[in-house]
């Protein structure tokens, strides 16, 4: 699906990982195409050289890393340590908020409300799933994205969004194209770099490396580890990238 | 293939006026459907979506306005507003039970594929299975179809516009009121949000209250009034203008960049101011719209006037397949949406290139066939019933038969 040239390996951090993620040391592909944030994160940047970031994940189950074989493997804990790892004298809190089927009002709502009483500096929104799965209105959707990152710019706070995960079953059963179409012109039209968790995943499963539908159920626990320490390093890279641009110097790109 | 298409047969005298135009790019926009219908399907790339921003259902839609304009408005003429109005229905019952049919097919695949995927665990915020959960409730929704699941969209979209057409069929003498009524209703439906409901939440997918405007544009096009002594009128046309062909461009041309910045250059979104930004991004395909709308009729416009009605390509090998689906529009629309079930399961177990090959080439080579057999059989229809005393004659005998050894 993509091409060779523009991949890099990802392979540091592997002595710095905790012992719980060691056993699965991924060498998944990140293909630098979909990690390009085309955005900058100011505020990002801004509060790393002050030496304190406060980073709030929104979103649906996905973000508690279900299937994992522990908290800690999901992968907003996952890039927590790994970004603790690369900056250890960061003061780094790292929030998650979230459950199961939320629709992305739902959770532009926990985020307005976490603007009001706690404002973060960077905000991680999973959003789109439970639309798109329901067959929810598309208009809806749009408009919670737009009047919510809106809200984030307009408080000085830097937004990511994240797309659906990759499913062949989801992609036969539900017009998630539709969806995501929407949450990347969304994101796009306020400068807002996304994650794209779909064209990710599905890279990684045409590639063999994590594919959770074909995995069988004993290793099923390892997969979902593999997959949320890949996401985590995926969401690594373009943060940095995020940043390095706000900062008016691209980092290194092979 | 070519001597089962209405309108090229040499002796047929009622055909020969029929604008095989529609016919093609009907057919073509049902190929479309069906490449369209097939996430994961890399034709999917090469479909009108990715370069205007209108697709396959809007070029259906209008097409398919086209044609019950030139039918039941002929059968208006010819016999009367009951029977076009009776027969509307007949249409309406048979797309109902199809699309009731194509319902259980897709409950089947939900549940055949959630069971080969083995995801239920790894899906674990999805309540994609409602008809699992709530199998009565779900049944009960998806007949009043109020239940509409993915790719199953169109069809009830269709059922209502057909309905609607029901009491607007005397207005098709009178275009102009129709469709100052069709674009104040649209206009209204658009301010208002309105919608039909759909029991999952929000409203239907395609809009029919809004979706009417492009399906009467179509029906008040290919009505042609009957000319007192000689027959029909040939269909009007808009006509040809150097002013509306410059606007069909522009508007053309713009529906193509801001697709294609949305589709490769997304992030020069950021550069726009955001109102227009924004608004780039609220261009719904349920409401039809207004982007969209005119895309679809700028482009037909210009095609219109692009391929003669006489072209001879139209008469052609290459042209005849898609003719001949679109001739056949209901079976070869309802076979396609079928065949997306078949073709999404193959991609869901393999998605490479021979899968690819193989599912694209019996796609279109099935819904070919059935455009074929469709016009086999018209064709045989017609002409027994070109001979009604010999017909009766022959069918007197085998029917007495058969209803002692039937009943």
């Amino acid at each position: 699906m993509i091409s060779g040239a523009g991949r890099i390996l990802l392979l540091f951090g592997l002595l710095l990982a905790p012992p719980a993620a060691r056993a699965a040391v991924p060498a998944c592909d990140l293909p630098l195409e979909l990690l390009q944030a085309s955005a900058a994160l100011p505020a990002t940047a801004r509060a790393a050289s002050a030496g304190r970031l406060r980073i709030l994940v929104v979103g649906g189950a996905s973000v508690f890393g279900p299937g994992t074989s522990a908290p800690a493997a999901a992968w907003p804990a996952r890039l927590e340590a790994l970004i603790r790892a690369r900056n250890p004298q960061l003061q780094l809190e790292v929030v998650t908020r979230g459950a199961r089927g939320l629709t992305t009002a739902e959770t532009a709502d926990i985020i307005a409300s976490e603007l009001r009483t706690d404002p973060p500096n960077l905000v991680l929104w999973q959003a789109g799933t439970a639309e798109a799965v329901r067959g929810l209105a598309l208009d809806e959707m749009v408009e919670a994205l737009n009047s919510g990152l809106t809200k984030m710019i307009s408080a000085g706070v830097d937004a990511v969004i994240m797309d659906q995960q990759f499913s062949r079953f989801l992609r036969a059963n539900a017009n998630v194209d539709a969806y995501r179409d929407a949450l990347r012109l969304a994101a796009a039209a306020h400068g807002v770099p996304v994650l794209r968790r779909w064209d990710l995943m599905w890279h990684w499963a045409d590639n063999n490396q994590v594919d959770l539908e074909r995995a069988a159920r004993s290793e099923r626990a390892a997969a979902t580890d593999l997959l949320n320490e890949c996401l985590a390093r995926a969401m690594q890279v373009l943060l940095r990238d995020g940043v390095d641009e706000a900062r008016g110097r691209p980092g290194p790109r092979p | 293939m070519r001597q089962f298409i209405r309108g090229l047969q040499p002796a047929s005298g009622v055909g020969a006026g029929r604008d095989l135009r529609a016919d093609a790019f009907r057919g073509i926009a049902l190929w479309f459907i069906l490449i369209d219908h097939m996430p994961g399907n890399r034709l999917g790339g090469l479909t009108l979506r990715n370069i205007a921003l209108c697709d396959a259902t809007e070029g259906f839609v209008l097409l398919a306005g086209y044609a019950a304009g030139i039918a039941y408005g002929a059968t208006l003429d010819r016999r009367s507003w009951s029977f076009a109005a009776a027969s509307l229905l007949r249409r309406v019952g048979t797309l109902y039970v199809a699309h009731i049919f194509l319902f259980v097919v897709f409950t089947a695949q939900v549940g055949y594929s959630a069971a080969a995927l083995e995801s239920s665990a790894y899906l674990d915020e999805l309540h994609l299975d409602v008809f699992g959960e709530q199998p009565y409730l779900a049944l009960l929704q998806a007949l009043l179809l109020r239940f509409q699941p993915a790719f199953l969209d169109i069809l009830p979209m269709y059922i209502v516009l057909l309905l609607l057409l029901v009491p607007a069929l005397p207005l098709l003498r009178r275009p102009a009121l129709l469709m100052a009524l069709s674009g104040i209703a649209y206009v209204a439906v658009r301010l208002f949000d309105l919608n039909l409901p759909n029991w999952t939440g929000g409203g239907w997918f395609f809009n029919p209250l809004a979706w009417q405007v492009l399906f009467f544009t179509g029906a008040a096009l290919g009505y042609a009034p009957p000319r007192p002594g000689a027959g029909r009128s040939v269909v009007p046309v808009v006509p040809f203008h150097p002013g509306l062909v410059a606007a069909s461009v522009v508007t053309l041309a713009l529906s193509a960049a801001v697709l294609l910045v949305g589709d490769y250059r997304e992030h020069w979104l950021a550069e726009l101011p955001l109102p227009l930004a924004e608004l780039l991004t609220t261009i719904d395909k349920t409401g039809l719209h207004p982007f969209r709308l005119l895309s679809i009729l700028a482009l037909a416009y210009l095609l219109g006037h692009a391929v003669p009605r006489h072209a001879p390509w139209l008469r052609g090998r290459l042209a005849a397949p898609f003719v001949l689906m679109g001739q056949h529009g209901l079976p070869v629309f309802c076979a396609g949406i079928f065949l997306a079930f078949l073709g999404r399961l193959a991609l869901e177990m393999d998605d490479r290139w021979l899968m690819q090959a193989a599912v694209n080439m019996a796609g279109l080579a099935a819904l070919v066939s059935i455009g074929v057999v469709a016009g086999w059989y018209r064709l045989r229809e017609k002409g027994e019933a070109r001979y009604p005393a010999a017909a009766a004659a022959d069918r007197l005998q085998p029917a007495a038969a058969s209803s002692t050894t039937a009943t």
